[in-house]
């Protein structure tokens, strides 16, 4: 029995394609369209087409390289911490917030905050004249350090990504965790397995695929990042803390070379499109043997 | 017939959804500055025009704000797309060329020139036509600690110590003299001789506070040294001249008190608040700063540690004399405007004396005419340095007022702050620079 018919089907369907075809299809061929273009914001509506100077001009351009590397270390550096921490977390705090799940709450309570909020939030706690942290540090110890400035700004806008995240990785760890079926922990007790080889060689093993999804998701958000790097330092001195994202803003809004930013953010995505395809053919091989 | 039902509901919640953001709004929306003290004097001007008798709902005034941060590029995304999301709009001295297209020109009336100036209402104009209503002009002052700089005076141990420092750091003693008579050495050599890192008896922490974040505002601030020693963007034939020994000697300068500790270890991320909260708490003895800061910083309630000892003059003096960035801030009309009638209303009224009288009195910082100000002089006396300075000292660099003004400060904070923090020479920053503006120039 057809519970909806076809053409029933087609006029449920059509908002949804209608949605994908204005915001995600449109918006692709515009920027295909400027990425070979000459167009300022006076000719947005009438862009010239040029060729492909502009993916030559970002390809060439020291800025794109260095933003790339910035964004690669972030979002590798961070990405692994929060996991690392997150799963550190969820198995030290399992039995705990299985007696006492409402402390779940105040855990997830750095995921609330949206990032520019933490960034400007950040750049008054470490403020020298107005933030508590370097206030107590020159109580302690007479001298604070600077925490933004060209040496350190890197593993400050580190730390404050992995505090606000690390929450994340630790709830996916955490529901995959207590997900492990407890008969066979008990079954591996009783053949005398340690918690360390209880851990190792079954409860990691079975969270694998949580694992690898978790590490990949905070990869990407690290990668793109924007809102917390940008309240806190902008892009920093020289270009110092420059992220693709805020390549491609300041290439957009403050250079207004549109074209050169566009063809930046496709060559950003054929990029996570070849990665996402070597991934998907691993994993398709893992499968197989 | 079931089928039929069905499809009727849905094309007619779809219909239902198409149509409810179609609401109108009646009255006049402006975009204005946020966040400073601009904020809270139009805010205090709008409550007393919609407080205004007889004025109808239509031509209330409601307020829109966004972030400081790229509020210009989202301001002009806005505007090309066609927005008609406000009536009116923030337009600055730097920025007339760039929003002109989408913008509508406006006749204020014979009273705005009683209440600026012309000269003042130029600052609004672009391509002889009148854009805006200048509702700030904004230069900078050199604050100081009066308390410190007259003790300093009366020490002659001190002096001689200072006579060390100068020498030591910048190759010639110096001796202290009154702030108001500075060159950007003698502010250079207080500011070392009040850093603990150089001079371990300062009473203070830091010799000043420089803002040195990779932000265009904060070269408007810097741009005042170069220029007292000659520096312009152009000569007169349009060539860049960026990597002049006027911008050589005032690029080193701030690279010599940052090295050296004279400036908090942080400043390379520091803008306009950080500034204010470092010379308020009290730890730094010198700061070169908005005058929009001074309602604060001479306000017991909000800095209590050091209203009462600061001082303010115009910043120090190069071999060519004094100089003075003046940047003007303003409201004007947007082109796609939905109620022009409203907005002309209030724009006219924004340029009479009695709105200039309420938004200064409320920490605006309208540049008035003296008989104007006078009225204003014993709550704003900032507001006559500010009309004084701006008349002795005020300049706009060669091409600064070009479509690409703001691209080209945006490189030089890239490039400039690239140099004080280390990451390439002086040479490479100035030959960047200058490759950079040729372009930005040309365009």
């Amino acid at each position: 029995m057809t519970i909806v018919r076809r053409s029933e089907g087609r006029v449920f369907l059509t908002p949804l394609v209608g949605f994908l075809l204005l915001f995600l299809g449109f918006p692709a061929i515009i920027n295909l369209v400027y990425s070979v273009s000459t167009v300022t914001f006076e000719t947005l509506r009438a862009p010239t087409v040029s060729g492909f100077g502009n993916y030559l001009a970002v390809l060439a351009d020291r800025d794109f390289w260095r933003a790339t590397s910035f964004s690669l270390r972030f979002g590798l550096l961070t990405a692994i911490a929060e996991c690392l921490l997150g799963l550190f977390l969820a198995v030290f705090l399992a039995p705990l917030l299985t007696k006492r799940p409402v402390l779940m709450a105040p855990l997830m309570l750095p995921l609330m905050v949206a990032p520019a909020m933490v960034g400007l939030m950040y750049r008054l706690v470490l403020h020298e004249f107005a933030g508590p942290v370097p206030y107590y540090l020159f109580e302690w110890f007479g001298d604070s350090p600077a925490f933004l400035d060209i040496n350190n700004a890197f593993w400050t806008l580190s730390v404050v990504e992995i505090l606000q995240w690390t929450p994340f990785a630790f709830l996916l760890f955490y529901m995959a965790y207590v997900a492990v079926p407890n008969d066979i922990r008990e079954a591996a007790a009783l053949d005398g397995a340690s918690g360390w080889k209880v851990l190792w060689l079954i409860e990691l093993p079975l969270m694998l695929p949580t694992l690898v999804i978790a590490f990949f998701i905070r990869f990407i958000d690290g990668f793109r990042v924007f809102d917390n790097v940008y309240a806190l330092t902008g892009s920093g001195a020289g270009g110092s803390t420059m992220s693709l994202s805020i390549y491609i803003y300041q290439a957009f809004f403050k250079q207004g070379a549109i074209g050169k930013a566009v063809a930046a953010s496709v060559v950003l995505f054929l990029a996570s499109l070849a990665a996402l395809y070597i991934l998907n053919w691993l994993a398709g091989r893992r499968r197989r043997s | 017939m079931t089928s039929n039902r069905t499809c009727l509901s849905a094309l007619a919640m779809l219909l239902a959804s198409v149509s409810l953001p179609t609401t109108s709004n009646a009255t006049v929306t402006v975009l204005g500055w946020p966040g400073g003290s601009e904020e809270t004097a139009l805010r205090a001007a709008v409550e007393t025009y919609n407080g205004t008798s007889g004025l109808a709902d239509a031509d209330k005034v409601e307020l829109l704000f966004f972030n400081r941060e790229g509020f210009y590029d989202k301001l002009q995304a806005d505007m090309a797309a066609g927005s008609t999301a406000f009536d009116i709009n923030l337009v600055a001295t730097y920025s007339i060329g760039r929003y002109a297209p989408y913008m509508e020109p406006i006749d204020l009336g014979s009273e705005a020139e009683k209440t600026f100036g012309d000269a003042v209402l130029k600052t609004m104009q672009f391509a002889g036509k009148q854009y805006g209503v200048p509702t700030d002009l904004s230069l900078h002052f050199m604050y100081y600690r009066k308390d410190l700089m007259d003790a300093l005076m009366q020490d002659e141990a001190g002096k001689t110590k200072y006579a060390e420092i100068s020498q030591q750091f910048l190759g010639k003693a110096l001796q202290p003299k009154d702030p108001d008579s500075w060159t950007w050495d003698d502010w250079a050599a207080t500011s070392l001789y009040f850093s603990k890192q150089v001079n371990s008896e300062s009473p203070v922490r830091y010799g000043t506070v420089l803002q040195m974040k990779n932000l265009l505002f904060n070269m408007m601030v810097f741009q005042s040294l170069p220029r007292a020693y000659g520096g312009d963007w152009t000569d007169q034939d349009g060539n860049v001249t960026v990597d002049s020994n006027a911008y050589r000697t005032g690029l080193e300068l701030y690279k010599t008190l940052y090295d050296a500790g004279a400036s908090p270890k942080d400043s390379l991320s520091y803008e306009y608040p950080e500034t204010n909260a470092a010379f308020s708490s009290g730890q730094a003895a010198t700061a070169l700063q908005w005058n929009a800061a001074a309602a604060d910083l001479t306000n017991p309630e909000t800095s209590p540690a050091i209203a009462g000892v600061t001082g303010i003059v115009a910043p120090p003096a190069g071999p060519n004399g004094r100089a003075d960035h003046i940047h003007g801030l303003g409201l004007g009309m947007n082109k796609n405007a939905k109620n022009k009638e409203g907005a002309t209303r209030f724009l006219k009224w924004l340029a009479t004396e009695e709105a200039a009288l309420a938004y200064a009195r409320s920490g605006g910082s309208p540049a008035l005419v003296p008989e104007v100000v006078a009225k204003v002089a014993e709550a704003r006396p900032d507001l006559v340095k500010l009309g004084a300075f701006a008349s002795k000292y005020g300049y706009v660099m060669n091409g600064a007022t070009s479509a690409n003004a703001l691209s080209i400060y945006e490189l030089q904070a890239k490039e400039f702050t690239g140099y004080w923090s280390g990451q390439q020479s002086l040479d490479e920053a100035l030959a960047n620079t200058r490759s950079g503006m040729q372009t930005l120039l040309k365009k």
